[in-house]
């Protein structure tokens, strides 16, 4: 049941009246809007990954390497008051559209029209969705929204916490009447389990944190579903992708990504297992190419994430790059990434659009970042591998009911750009012969194997678990990457250093159809809900005195707050975690890279260490006085830090910044944006933020100006969106916005 | 006279305040901040609220990070304890934040400095955010 949902705010009404001021003031400087097509050559900022071909670049020149360093902060927006409480986790990229940005925020996730200039509020849209969004499995506020305009009319899309499409007019945040039922959709209409069922649309599990694809007068949309580690059925919703009018919201398609009935791949699911099993979502940035009019599909893992033994087969389309015809939905190709997934890989990265030239032939490819840090290179139109991808065998699975894949694709090329497993001994931390020593005796209650896909283990008391990097949270994650079309390069931060300790149990009993979920035998279960789970806006607090009310009342052993059964109570010796010697991580740095690949050849270009030595490897009693001497002697300017964090490519630097803040001789307790020269790699200048990078940097040009903006939180950060841009000082005396 | 008594209070009360100031901004987690007894309460409470998603050794898990040792020092190293008690008030348990008052997470303050290996003392660690914000979270000599 649902209720009035849209509130205006009447305090607004004054920004909103301004900003339709401001836009029919031109400006941008450009033509009116009447006509205008937004365009990042434009210096407009038009889709999350900059535009439809997922490349996040910018040909913007203005911030180059000589003046980086004296970028200033031009504006700051701050989103705690947007939903009853902060966020710490604000990962949006903005749209900027001839001077107006577009961005979520806030744990209601919220809609804000900003002044590019100057960060000026607009106008904000709210939806009020109540127990629909504390039921979603999505929250926070999103990774972005999307842009439609027809040169007359502009709109933006996108999906809210409960998994309801939004139009709004972009002038003023109002829905847009004539799309779906008053301005929006209902997404979860047409959701289904098992062979069919319709999934409740209240309760339902469904909900998204990226943008939808908006191509030509279509709206493609893709879906998430819980973390997929404890979950209680296999037979959860299943995942599609399907298109919408975006005049009308009239759905156009829709493509199964587990076949039903006698669709192709149907046959991957042994025993008929496709009517039973869910998830296998499309939860990251889709891209497109418009001219051959194909849309290409990131799927990611079928429930479980860790264990699929209801699921035998290969089990298309999970972790399947799928290329369908964007006016049919129609499959034209496919290609799995990884068989019979149970290592959470998902397709986390939006496929890159590319042209190129290869072994003197143009070729039209889409080269899809990992979280494997493999980079897969298709042809985009045929979806034939433009090098050669092995069939390798791979380590199996000794896990009760299970049936791994004997073999896993590798490409031959291009070189992986990060970490794709932990060799050892050779990735073992090495400051010092001792720290070596002991990883190495850690490994003695780990199952390790030179190989990408170690299979996971019933863990206990002896064996704690199989050691994978990468899988889970990448390598590259949800942040993607970059492709530079000009020099043909693809760029991207990746984590090396993301180890995971895999190990499974068998669920309580009653907690699941699944015969083996997350968790050590003989330790306490968790359920594990995933980042967010619980900090929507709306989520109800319980009634005091009495038991926690919302749906964590209802996860049985999880329980949340008040009434969940009592943990051991923590000691001062935390158990031993295998992952750790000393306090740091297993594997030596560097922790996290940013790498470059040239597409024309397949190769390796560069690869450098990202992000300041952390505090705890520095200020570490064996590691400390050491150190200078261990990144002298390999070669490191510092040890970089893992996590995945997004790059923007502009026309000469790679742009990221640092996944966790740092004290350091150089600056106070913060991070750094950073920016590399695309061709040698080199760090060529640094800006201070006062927390870490948590959503994509962007870059925009506004009146003759540059600006990057970039979500930061993290720690006791909030969200917010901060924006730099030269002074008008540096700025050539040509430069419009010189004063 | 009158004045001469005036200036002494003031003498006395600016070198006092000087000194409480020095002590207050001085203060650090490797000063023994917390109490045993202290921790136990505050183990109590972070089992019920907060291991379910930190784990019962605060060792994180997917949807929470790690609360002790390198991932602990990464976000909060230079900051002070009434930082992270901000924190906690505003945003933790995420499902009820309301749920704890300033002593409860103080107790609990005492439990994440523990695990950390921060030594106990003979007084509680306070539950009032300003004078938290003046003990600093720094690395172990």
């Amino acid at each position: 049941m649902s209720r009035k949902l849209y509130r205006s705010v009447p305090v607004l009404l004054i920004f909103v009246i301004a900003g339709i001021g401001y836009l029919t003031m031109g400006l941008s400087g450009q033509t009116g809007s009447a006509g205008y097509i937004p365009n990042v050559k434009n210096g407009d900022w038009i889709a999350v990954t900059g535009d439809n071909t997922g490349a996040r670049y910018s040909p913007l020149s203005q911030i180059t390497a000589e003046n980086f360093n004296k970028l200033e902060v031009a504006w700051r927006f701050k989103t705690d008051n947007l939903g009853t409480k902060p966020e710490f986790k604000l990962e949006g990229t903005p749209l900027v559209i001839r001077g107006m940005m577009y961005a979520t925020a806030g744990t209601r996730r919220d809609v804000v029209a900003l002044r590019a200039d100057t960060g000026e509020l607009v106008w904000v849209h709210t939806e009020f969705e109540g127990q629909r969004a504390v039921n979603s499995p999505r929250q926070l506020s999103g990774r972005g929204l999307s842009y439609w305009t027809d040169g007359r009319e502009e709109r933006i899309i996108y999906v809210t916490t409960g998994y309801k499409m939004i139009e709004l007019d972009a002038k003023t945040g109002n829905r847009i009447p004539a799309f779906g039922k008053d301005g929006y959709l209902d997404l979860k209409v047409g959701l289904v389990t098992g062979s069919g069922q319709q999934i409740d649309l209240e309760s339902g599990e469904a909900g998204l944190h990226s943008a939808p694809l908006v191509l030509k007068d279509s709206i493609v949309v893709g879906v998430a579903f819980k973390e997929g580690m404890t979950v209680k059925t296999h037979n959860n919703t299943k995942g599609q992708a399907r298109a919408f009018d975006v005049r009308t919201g009239k759905l156009l398609w829709a493509f199964n990504t587990i076949p039903q009935g006698r669709e192709f791949g149907a046959e991957t699911w042994e025993n008929g297992t496709a009517a039973v099993n869910g998830n296998t979502g499309i939860w990251t940035q889709i891209t497109a190419d418009e001219e051959l009019g194909l849309v290409y599909l990131p799927v990611e893992t079928p429930s479980s994430d860790f264990y699929g033994g209801h699921r035998p087969g290969n089990n298309l389309f999970a972790e399947s790059l799928v290329a369908v015809d964007a006016k049919t939905g129609q499959r034209k190709w496919h290609y799995q990434i990884v068989h019979h997934p149970v290592w959470d890989h998902d397709l986390s990265s939006a496929p890159l659009i590319a042209d190129v030239t290869i072994d003197g032939r143009p070729r039209k490819i889409v080269a899809l970042p990992t979280k494997q840090s493999y980079l897969f290179v298709f042809d985009r139109a045929t979806g034939e591998p433009i090098w050669k991808i092995d069939e390798s065998p791979v380590p199996q699975s000794d896990v009760p009911g299970e049936k791994t894949s004997p073999t896993q694709p590798i490409p031959s090329k291009p070189p992986a750009y990060a970490r794709t497993f932990v060799k050892v001994p050779d990735d073992i931390i090495d400051f010092t012969a001792e720290l070596r020593a002991q990883g190495m005796t850690n490994l003695e209650r780990v199952k390790w194997a030179n190989s990408p896909y170690v299979p996971y283990v019933v863990g206990n008391d002896r064996i704690l678990g199989a050691l994978n990097i990468g899988n889970t949270a990448g390598g590259t994650n949800w942040p993607g990457a970059a492709y530079d079309p000009e020099l043909k390069m693809f760029f991207s931060q990746a984590g090396n250093s993301s180890l995971t300790l895999g190990t499974l149990r068998t669920p309580p009993e009653g907690f699941s159809d699944i015969r083996y979920v997350s968790g050590r035998e003989g330790t306490e279960f968790r359920v594990s809900e995933g980042p967010g789970y619980g900090s929507a806006a709306d989520y109800p607090e319980p009634p005091r005195g009495g038991a926690p009310a919302g749906p964590a009342a209802a996860t049985g052993p999880r329980g949340g707050g008040r009434g969940a059964a009592p943990a051991a109570a923590p000691n001062a010796a935390p158990a031993g975690n295998p992952l750790q010697v000393d306090g740091l991580s297993l594997v030596k740095p560097p922790y996290g890279v940013v790498s470059a690949i040239d597409l024309a050849k397949g190769e390796l270009k560069w690869i450098v260490p990202h992000g300041d030595t952390p505090d705890v490897v520095r200020n570490h009693p064996k590691v400390g006085p050491v150190l200078a001497d261990y990144l002298k002697k390999n070669n490191l300017p510092s040890t970089g830090q893992g996590g995945s964090v997004g790059v923007v490519v502009t026309k000469t630097l790679v742009i990221a910044g640092d996944p966790a803040v740092t004290t350091t001789p150089d600056h106070p307790r913060g991070a750094m944006l950073r920016a590399y020269d695309k061709m040698t790699g080199k760090l060529v200048g640094a800006v201070f933020m006062p927390a870490p990078q948590s959503g994509n940097p962007m870059t925009y040009s506004v009146n003759g100006r540059q600006y990057i903006v970039v979500a930061i939180s993290g720690g006791n950060y909030s969200g917010e969106y901060i924006a730099f841009r030269l002074p008008a000082s540096e700025l050539p005396p040509t430069a419009a916005g010189r004063p | 006279m009158k004045l001469r008594v005036l200036s002494a209070a003031i003498l006395v009360l600016t070198v006092a305040g000087v000194c409480i100031s020095a002590l207050q901004t001085t203060r650090s987690v490797r000063d023994g901040v917390f109490t045993e007894d202290q921790r136990k309460r505050g183990a109590e409470l972070v089992a019920q609220r907060c291991a379910a998603c930190h784990g019962a050794d605060l060792n994180g898990g997917e949807e929470a990070p790690a609360l002790y040792g390198a991932n602990f020092m990464a976000n909060w190293n230079g900051l002070t304890v009434g930082d992270l008690a901000e924190r906690i008030r505003i945003s933790m348990p995420p499902t009820d934040p309301d749920i704890n008052n300033a002593q409860q997470r103080a107790d609990m303050i005492s439990v994440i400095l523990s695990v950390n290996g921060y030594p106990s003392g003979t007084k509680d660690l306070e539950s009032r955010t300003e004078l938290l914000k003046q003990i600093k979270i720094e690395p172990r000599q």
